[in-house]
């Protein structure tokens, strides 16, 4: 890859991240604020006793421990982060390769020298790799505010806090795990990813219900015709709830480099692929 | 001179509808074409297959390249411009200068800015903000500013009103061509750009009825005003097409030589848009 | 042979969705694969709910 192909492909990315402003950034600063408030209110309702009580707790239970091992703690209050994350992914997925073709908007992109697979390829970064990043900024934000906010409750009270310390660099160790989980998800999910892909580059009106449809007519077809269940314990094993709570390194390297990840990833490309020779059907 | 598109036996089918029936094109390099037909004609048709969005049976090669090929590839020597407002609504301004500037190659980012400095155009303002005009003129800002060597233009001032359509094939003319750059023009509105023409394509159901340059049009074609006494001499010479002027009528032949003609009345070249007419009421094909 | 995938938007999805069939199928018959949704097995816990079921009570391992 050259020099060009680079920097084309990072204006694709950019692209990607300008038109989906509201799936990349607004959602997470939404969630953040939302989740914000709801602790605030929460916390608000304490008494000062009560308030003073979860501080020095929360001091002593961080203090002097090995932030690599209370970091497991974080990554799981990332969840909810998780979950609009997935679900914006499956929007976008879903209707990226299908806006274009319904206001025309892909006679301008067609008419610049990029290939089909590039932009195809730009997109799958975009979501599995680009957008995790905004989440996690945000998280950081949110846990930053939050732990300083104790901090400074606590000082207020009078208490100890140089114990909340170890639980911001807690915190911060999180976010390389939770990064990480994000786009282990996203490689994991690589055969969803491919299908929804290549049913928003075919359809020409309601790109999802094709997605879905085609999905329950396969899995009706198999069990009809072959009595077979092949299909479907396959969508068992890639949905399996297993593969997503994962909240440390240990968990993540298992995922990555297990045969699974690596069949999912030949089946996700093969749908990929078909995405991309599917965008020349402009009509 | 060699030509920019070469085309042999194009064939399109929709169903049963053929949207191209065996089509043949040679545009030379430098000219300023014209692809004049009515709605339906296949001319959409026509320049789609010429930058590869669309699929056709047949030989074809544009700037040196099979459009079905490597489309992308053949992006970097060709641009077009298909239709008023293809450009990306919620794009900014701005966002398309950095995007064009970002995945192409020639593209010259302070020509488009010196050309939108002439006109209205707020750099900050999303597309969807602009009028129809302003968004032909920012199409056409970019456009002009990469080193194209072949520029398609499908109906590119519909619905505009006749000031940014006079603006327009000025700048087309005056700051992007050069002779050496081809430019394709489909339109169903021929007066608009017959003095711009160089070279001249009539498509009609999807079939060629004309392809040739305008410099040999005078030589093929004259018009006559024929007094009613030698209506029958000039019926005998088989004229494509008679319309009625002002009480007299008018007479269109095809490769008759002039010479032949002169003595019944006066001799003209037809206009594009008579010759189009005449064209396609063809009395011959009856 | 690709002219007559590539012929039009419903001859790719339905090559490209058989061979995502055929794939799969395959791999199911070749791994003998079995989707176990019973055992749960994450960073978190590690339990049999068949066992869990079977003998009335829930054993957790965290």
């Amino acid at each position: 890859m050259n020099n060009f192909m680079l920097s084309q492909f990072i204006t694709l990315l950019r692209r990607e991240v300008s038109e989906h402003k509201n799936l990349f950034i607004w959602a997470p600063v939404v969630l953040g604020l939302l989740i914000f408030v709801v602790d605030f209110l929460i916390i608000n309702a304490l008494t000062e006793v009560d308030k003073a009580r979860a501080v020095e707790w929360l001091a002593r239970y961080f203090d002097g421990g090995n932030p690599v091992d209370m970091s497991a703690v974080f990554v799981f209050h990332t969840l909810p982060f998780m979950l609009i994350l997935h679900f914006c992914a499956i929007l976008y997925l879903n209707t990226t390769l299908y806006q274009d073709r319904r206001d025309s908007s892909i006679l301008f992109w067609q008419s610049m020298p990029v290939s089909n697979l590039a932009t195809v390829i730009s997109k799958v970064v975009a979501i599995t790799a680009i957008a995790p990043l905004f989440y996690v900024a945000v998280i950081f934000v949110l846990y930053a505010v939050g732990i300083l906010w104790l901090i400074f409750s606590g000082m207020a009270l009078g208490i100890d806090v140089s114990g909340l310390g170890y639980m911001f660099i807690s915190a911060v160790w999180s976010l390389p795990v939770v990064y990480l989980f994000a786009l282990t998800s996203a490689i994991w999910l690589l055969p969803m990813v491919g299908w929804l892909l290549l049913f928003s580059a075919f359809a020409n009106r309601t790109p999802l219900i094709w997605a879905i449809g085609v999905l329950v007519l396969l899995l009706f077809l198999e069990g009809f015709i072959f009595d077979t269940q092949f299909l479907s314990n396959w969508i068992q094993t890639r949905s399996d709830p297993d593969n997503f709570i994962i909240v440390e390194y240990g968990g993540l390297m298992d995922r990555l480099f297990s045969y699974d990840m690596f069949i999912g990833i030949v089946v996700g490309s093969i749908l990929i692929a078909g995405a991309v020779y599917m965008r020349r059907f402009i009509d | 001179m060699e030509n920019i598109v070469h085309a042999r036996g194009l064939t399109k089918l929709y169903g049963n509808f053929k949207a191209l029936d065996n089509v043949d094109l040679d545009i030379p390099q430098g000219a300023i074409s014209g692809l004049i037909g009515p709605n339906g004609a296949g001319k959409t048709t026509t320049l789609k297959a010429l930058i590869g969005l669309c699929d056709v049976e047949g030989e074809l090669e544009v700037a040196g390249r099979d459009p079905r090929g490597a489309r992308h590839k053949l992006m970097e020597d060709v641009c077009f411009i298909a239709d008023v407002g293809i450009l990306p609504k919620w794009l900014k301004v701005r966002q398309i200068l950095d995007y064009v500037a970002g995945v192409h190659p020639r593209f010259d980012r302070s020509k488009a800015e010196k050309f939108l400095a002439t006109t209205e155009i707020p750099v900050n303002k999303r597309v969807k903000e602009l009028s129809k005009g302003m968004v032909t003129q920012l199409h056409l800002a970019v456009v002009m500013a990469i080193e194209v060597r072949l520029l398609v233009l499908d109906e590119p001032t519909l619905g505009l009103d006749i000031i940014y359509r006079k603006e327009f094939y000025d700048r087309l003319l005056n700051d992007f061509y050069d002779g050496d750059r081809t430019i394709i023009i489909s339109t169903h509105q021929v007066e608009e750009i017959e003095a711009l023409l160089s070279h001249l394509i009539f498509i009609n159901k999807g079939k060629i009825v004309l392809n040739s340059m305008m410099s040999d049009l005078a030589e093929i074609y004259t018009e006559v005003v024929v007094a009613p006494d030698q209506t029958q001499q000039a019926e005998a010479l088989k004229p494509i097409h008679i319309r009625k002027l002002l009480g007299k009528s008018c007479y269109t032949f095809e490769s008759v030589p002039r010479v032949q003609l002169e003595g019944l009345g006066e001799l003209y070249t037809p206009s594009v848009a008579d010759l189009f007419v005449a064209k396609l009421k063809d009395h011959r094909d009856e | 042979m690709k002219d007559k995938i590539l012929k039009n938007r419903y001859t790719l999805l339905g090559t490209a969705l058989s061979v995502y069939v055929l794939v799969l199928v395959l791999e199911g018959a070749l791994t003998g694969r079995q989707h176990e949704w019973w055992l749960i097995d994450n960073s978190l816990l590690e339990m049999d709910l068949r066992q869990a079921i079977d003998m009335g009570n829930i054993d957790v391992d965290f």
